[in-house]
């Protein structure tokens, strides 16, 4: 669906069409799907969550201005709700080496022992790694190392996306990234 | 480069290939969910009894009470200026004295 397509089904809906509707939760669901999920670890939680972000749409989709994409305003609902949720789910005070299962404990080992880019076979193992090195953080920290280094997408789209001033996500990632490293020099200290 | 934070990058990295598996597509009864709650929210902002016609509504009665006041408290100020409060009392008065007096 091209950008004049969605102003006309968005016009259409206003108008009170219950397809053009349709027309814009179809095509807006596989988006707020993806962002959820990748901002979400667990997935019986995304589930849920992607459901209440399209019924949050769907109830203020009369009071989408225009002024910015629709997908901007989509996204932006999307991540503020992923935000309340994980505000919701309690922080790991540490993380340790025991606490690692044998397949993260060997990515540890292999990020220390070799400089090269890790197999792919310890992808997996390296995404539940990071998982629970980002679970120690403040929430706010957690999305934005989310979506700065796993979705890597740039400054300015994440201010759009949070609504958070540029100097804000310089602060919050520069304190976020020392954190994860000191979190990480202990795991590499624990590390025999 | 630190090389804690070269570290951490490839970890970032290696995790960043891991596409999650998508959700298979809207789950059953979400597509009337979403319309529902568009239909709701809609006949909250088209409704006539909304808490924004409510107000004008208001506004509008006090304003044409008002104006509809307004002559009768008019009458009322010019009634009490031409009139003399104590002309009844002296008029009482009067018939008491010539009732005595027919006595």
């Amino acid at each position: 669906m091209t950008d004049a397509e969605v102003t006309a089904c968005l016009a259409r809906a206003r108008d009170g069409d219950e397809k053009a509707v349709l027309e814009i939760f179809h095509y807006m669901y596989p988006h707020v799907a993806k962002l959820v999920q990748a901002n979400l670890p667990a997935r019986e939680s995304a589930e849920d969550l992607v459901q209440q972000v399209c019924v949050k749409v769907m109830s203020h989709l009369d009071q989408f201005s225009g002024k910015v994409p629709f997908f901007h305003w989509v996204s932006r609902i999307a991540v503020n709700t992923c935000l309340n949720q994980i505000r919701h789910e309690k922080r790991r005070p540490e993380v340790r080496l025991a606490d690692l299962s044998e397949d993260e404990a060997k990515v540890v080992e292999h990020l220390a022992a070799s400089p090269g880019e890790l197999d792919a076979s310890d992808h997996v193992a390296s995404k539940e790694l990071v998982d629970k090195l980002l679970a120690v953080l403040r929430p706010d920290d957690r999305l934005l190392m989310r979506l700065m280094y796993l979705e890597g997408r740039q400054m300015d789209e994440i201010a759009d996306l949070t609504g958070w001033s540029r100097s804000l996500i310089k602060v919050r990632a520069f304190r976020a990234r020392a954190q994860l490293r000191r979190r990480y020099s202990l795991l590499m200290k624990e590390n025999p | 480069m630190n090389p804690l934070d070269d570290q951490l990058n490839r970890l970032f990295h290696a995790a960043s290939q891991v596409k999650g598996e998508p959700l298979a597509g809207p789950a059953f009864g979400l597509e009337t969910r979403a319309l529902a709650a568009w239909r709701s929210a809609r006949s909250v902002e088209t409704g006539f009894w909304d808490v924004a016609t409510l107000m004008r509504g208001l506004i509008l009665a006090s304003v044409i009470m008002g104006i509809s006041l307004l002559p009768a408290l008019r009458s009322v100020e010019s009634s009490d200026s031409t009139t003399d409060p104590f002309a009844d009392y002296l008029q009482l008065t009067d018939s008491t004295v010539s009732s005595d007096d027919t006595q």
